[in-house]
């Protein structure tokens, strides 16, 4: 998915194609760029997100321009292939959402007709189709053009000294807004309602042209008129389909990521044993290096593999690995990195590769830096993610240590039988802990009002003590601290009281016993606490203050589950505070210095 | 007409268990949500700006339509905190609609057909149908071209005409909304103080879902106009016959015979040799083990289903994980729910996340709540609530 706009009137078009570009974010944000038509076409693109771009690009003056923020499926993020594209002759700007099936075909034939190109991806034969059919009459061109095309596009097209835009839809979004002598053209309303909200809804397979004072909108080369719509819902709402925050919209996606993943990588499970490109055998030991919830992610990696294939495994953190003096070679190392563009993780990524390591990058963001960087990638698929807090991202790397895991398993074949089955069961797992939402709220509400919160886990539960605890920090501001439960005695008690509630995350597996001790002498100490315990747990009710009920899973299976709560517990205690959830203070989606 | 209000906030209580976790408006059949034929319908018409009033389990509407992109639409989303009758969750969207616009309900299944003309119509009007129950729903009298008055279930009924719920309203219908709770209500209303209300009659699709076992007959009709499509691997040895739709990166393996017509989801593996047979419908990320028969079955997504079964007639909600040896065979049985004694053909009927151990066998007709546990080798039968152990 990419998002695209275009601006005709007596305004400036940068100011408003970048606010409307940064508005369309939520359908990607890898690459993006614009062109403006003065007395030539300007133009600026690079593989950075809209606002970096605002910083970065110069003034181009000029009232008619176009824009486009990318999601890559095919063809790397890099300046190069960030759209518009340009013909061979620099005077034919292009911006295009949608997937050209026919493009090999198109592209060698304008090869041999001589026309150069210059990036990898689909839309530039859009760019040179149009240079060859242009004769003086645009929507002839774009028409000629769209005929050659096979698959689907939203395309905006601005050509130098033409006193408008040149449109086209067919299976992609495209819906014009109309202006008091100005128009706009854009993937989708959030784009353009800070200016207007008169809509005109573009048909598949419509042309069209519009200029600041008219719009004409074609099918089969006639005329046809398109009804007026007057929209009368705000941006926000628009794009949160429905919710308050992204963050609970992404929350709440985790079904459908998790179906996803289970959908691309338990078929290939059966044709690919070769992912980490080293025979299963060969493998004796792992290293994954992390940031953030990434490391957290690679934290519950670490029990997996080892559970999984026998061997020990270490995760770091890449921020400290990048000083550690010695580094192993030869190896098998993971790197996961949701934006793929994490300085500390790249840099360690680089250290490893040097060392002569083969390095496999877990990222969510197609062509990106890591991506390059990395012997082998593999794609989260979880989509673009708007809130700051990571959620669904989290879970997609989770699914994906599953997997390799099962892949590579050593364990006995019923066993691992067993645990795919399973495994392909979590969606409906997530699916019931999303739908019984009320204790959690009801357990974040009391939350909200204290300071300071303590979560503890042992095994697997010990990462998710930690990733708890970072949700809670970072949107809702309240000092969190995640602890393994055997470490709390090593100086926290002393901050224990009746002050400090306590999560504690209970699964019943080889954790349990010494879990329900840990709970004992926190009690004993006046904290209150709140344990996430197996649905039928009596033990725990007896113990904990409250008891957050979670659906039986394997217990390798239990951070799945879990962290579901934990993302939703920390969700309603910052909207039980009020915070700014999606964008917190002080924080960046994507940290890319050291 | 450009703009269309759709009402999906009500819950469906004679639809338990089955809308215990989900709204009526999300009853999958023939693999997807009753609510998805009703914007799919707008669409085809043109209307792509949808309002939609939610309220009970809504947050499943959300996840799934999102800002209907997807189907070519541009939905926004109103609340309707407590479920007040419809004509109060259409007055919830008054500060969202045009001078004109549709009300259609969300739990009602159509196609493009049933309102291609009526889109045009002028407010204020009803979309009618004849039926054949006419007293299961509201009955609508008529005289020329205009509506007289609309009785809800009446005990006899004096013409076969009925009300689909289905409306073209301009604004001035929220001047009549008082204490009514309900649409039919505020029509008579306005009739009664003089204004005319027409009607238009539709001969096309319009289904209601009223008890469980209607999802099967609905299933069945739905599944008669599937064209087929193949988006997995059949692998050799397998038989497909009839209108069969299967899903990307399902499998179909060897010696598996499946007769449409049927629809099959995504990323599904299927048998060794499995037998479907027509009119059943297999959700995404379903697992059906070796020698299990299905036979007229509506299967959610996410379900595992252990070899060796043999499923009729019989509707298995999300996550079910099912062992081996599972009987459903079907009968014709009474059924006894809230408002009276049914008389129905059917097997079992599962509701979301059962666990069922191996060698399980379900009386026909048993209802068996959600996230339901029940150890090996037990006989289910009766109505069993949510949450259920059967040792």
């Amino acid at each position: 998915m990419c998002g695209i706009i275009g601006y005709t009137g007596e305004k400036q078009a940068q100011p408003i194609l970048l606010n409307g570009l940064a508005k369309l974010e939520y359908r990607g944000y890898d690459s993006c760029g614009i062109a403006i038509s003065a007395e030539n076409i300007e133009l600026y693109k690079d593989a950075v997100r809209v606002e970096a771009l605002r910083k970065a690009s110069p003034e181009l003056k000029g009232t008619l321009g176009i824009g486009h923020t990318r999601w890559a499926t095919h063809g790397a993020p890099s300046r190069i292939n960030a759209h518009p594209h340009l013909d061979c002759t620099g005077n034919i700007a292009v911006v295009h959402n949608g997937v050209i099936s026919n493009y090999q075909e198109l592209k060698s034939r304008l090869v041999d007709e001589g026309h150069k190109f210059v990036s990898e991806t689909d839309t530039e034969v859009i760019s040179h189709l149009i240079e060859k059919y242009y004769h003086g009459d645009i929507e002839e061109a774009v028409e000629s053009a769209v005929a050659d095309i096979e698959g689907s596009y939203a395309l905006i097209v601005l050509v130098k000294d033409e006193p408008g835009l040149a449109v086209a839809r067919k299976d992609s979004p495209l819906i014009l807004g109309l202006g008091d002598r100005e128009n706009f053209v854009a993937s989708d309303v959030p784009a353009i309602l800070d200016y207007t909200d008169r809509v005109v809804y573009l048909e598949d397979g419509d042309t069209g042209f519009i200029t600041g004072n008219d719009v004409k909108v074609k099918r089969d080369g006639k005329e046809v008129e398109r009804e007026e719509h007057k929209v009368s819902w705000s941006v926000e709402e628009a794009r949160k389909a429905g919710y308050e925050h992204f963050l609970l919209k992404e929350i709440h996606e985790q079904p459908k990521v998790i179906r996803s993943i289970l959908g691309e990588y338990t078929r290939e499970k059966e044709l690919v044993a070769d992912t980490l490109g080293v025979k299963d055998t060969d493998i004796e030991s792992m290293l994954i290096i992390a940031c953030g919830t990434s490391h957290h992610a690679a934290l519950v990696g670490k029990y997996i593999i080892e559970e999984l294939l026998g061997i020990p495994v270490r995760a770091e953190l890449a921020s400290e690995f990048n000083y550690y003096s010695h580094t192993l070679a030869g190896g098998v190392s993971l790197a996961i990195i949701q934006s793929g563009e994490t300085a500390d993780t790249l840099k360690a990524m680089r250290k490893l590769k040097e060392a002569g390591n083969r390095v496999i990058a877990i990222t969510n963001v197609v062509g990106s830096t890591a991506s390059r960087i990395a012997s082998h990638t593999i794609y989260t698929g979880a989509g673009p993610e708007i809130s700051v807090a990571a959620t669904k991202t989290f879970m997609a790397q989770l699914m994906v240590l599953y997997w390799l895991g099962l892949s590579y398993s050593r364990l006995d074949a019923r066993r691992l039988s067993g645990l795919v089955k399973e495994l392909r069961q979590m969606p409906g797992k997530v699916q019931q802990v999303l739908d019984d939402e009320d204790s959690i709220i009801e357990q974040a509400k009391y939350l909200s009002g204290f300071e300071n919160v303590f979560y503890i886990g042992r095994g697997m539960s010990y990462p998710l003590a930690l990733e708890g605890a970072l949700k809670l920090k970072e949107i809702s501001y309240i000092h969190a601290e995640g602890y393994a439960a055997g470490e709390l005695k090593h100086g926290p008690f002393a901050l224990l009281g009746t002050d400090t509630p306590v999560i504690a995350i209970v699964p019943e597996d080889d954790t349990y016993e010494a879990m329900l001790t840990s709970i004992k002498e926190i009690k004993a100490r006046g904290s209150p606490v709140i344990a996430l315990a197996e649905e039928g747990d009596e033990t725990i009710e007896e113990l904990a203050d409250a008891v957050i009920s979670v659906p039986r899973v394997d217990r390798l299976f239990s951070p799945i589950v879990n962290i579901v709560v934990l993302q939703l517990l920390a969700y309603y205690t910052a909207r039980e505070r009020g915070c700014s959830i999606d964008f917190p203070r002080n924080l960046a989606k994507s940290v890319t210095v050291e | 007409m450009k703009q269309a209000v759709i009402l999906a906030a009500g819950e469906g209580q004679r639809l338990r268990p089955f809308t215990v976790t989900k709204s009526k408006t999300m009853l999958s059949i023939a693999d997807k949500p009753i609510l998805q034929y009703v914007i799919e319908a707008l669409a085809r018409n043109g209307i792509r700006k949808i309002v939609i009033v939610a309220g009970y389990r809504r947050k499943q509407i959300f996840d799934y339509m999102e800002n209907g992109e997807r189907f070519g639409v541009e939905i926004v989303y109103i609340t309707q905190e407590k479920q007040l009758g419809t004509a109060h969750a259409l007055t919830q969207a008054k500060g969202v609609v045009d001078d004109e616009f549709l009300v259609l309900p969300g739990d009602n299944l159509i196609d493009a057909d049933t309102i291609s003309r009526f889109v045009d119509m002028e407010p204020e009007a009803i979309l009618v149908k004849k039926v054949h129950n006419p007293t299961r729903y509201g009955l609508v009298t008529t005289e020329g071209n205009e509506v007289r008055s609309i009785v809800e279930k009446p005990r006899e009924a004096e013409t076969d005409i009925v009300n689909t719920g289905i409306y073209s309203f301009s604004k001035s219908i929220f001047d009549y909304i008082e204490a009514e709770l309900d649409i039919p209500e505020v029509i008579n209303n306005m009739i009664e103080q003089g204004n005319n209300v027409n009607f238009q009659e539709t001969g096309g699709t319009w289904f209601d879902v009223v008890y469980p076992w209607d999802i099967l007959s609905l299933n069945n009709e739905i599944l008669r106009t599937i064209p087929p499509s193949l988006g997995g691997t059949i692998e050799a040895g397998a038989t497909v016959k009839g209108p069969v739709s299967i899903g990307k990166d399902t499998v179909v393996r060897a010696n598996s015979y499946i007769a449409g017509p049927a629809v099959i989801g995504a990323n599904c593996d299927v048998g060794p040799n499995v037998v479907i047979m027509p009119a059943t419908s297999i959700g995404d990320n379903v697992v059906i083990s070796p020698f299990t028969e299905i036979e007229n079955s509506v299967i959610s997504n996410d379900v595992n289903i252990g070899p060796g079964s043999i499923i009729q007639d019989s509707v298995i909600d999300e996550s079910c994980f099912i062992g081996g040896h599972f009987t459903a065979c079907s009968e014709v049985v009474e059924i006894r729910v809230d408002d009276g004694n049914y008389s129905v053909n059917v097997g079992a009927m599962l509701g979301v996340g059962c666990n069922l151990g191996n060698g399980v066998v379900a009386q026909p007709g048993v209802i068996v709540g959600n996230y339901t546990r029940v150890q090996a080798m037990k006989l289910i039968h009766g109505n069993l609530p949510d949450k259920s152990s059967v040792y």
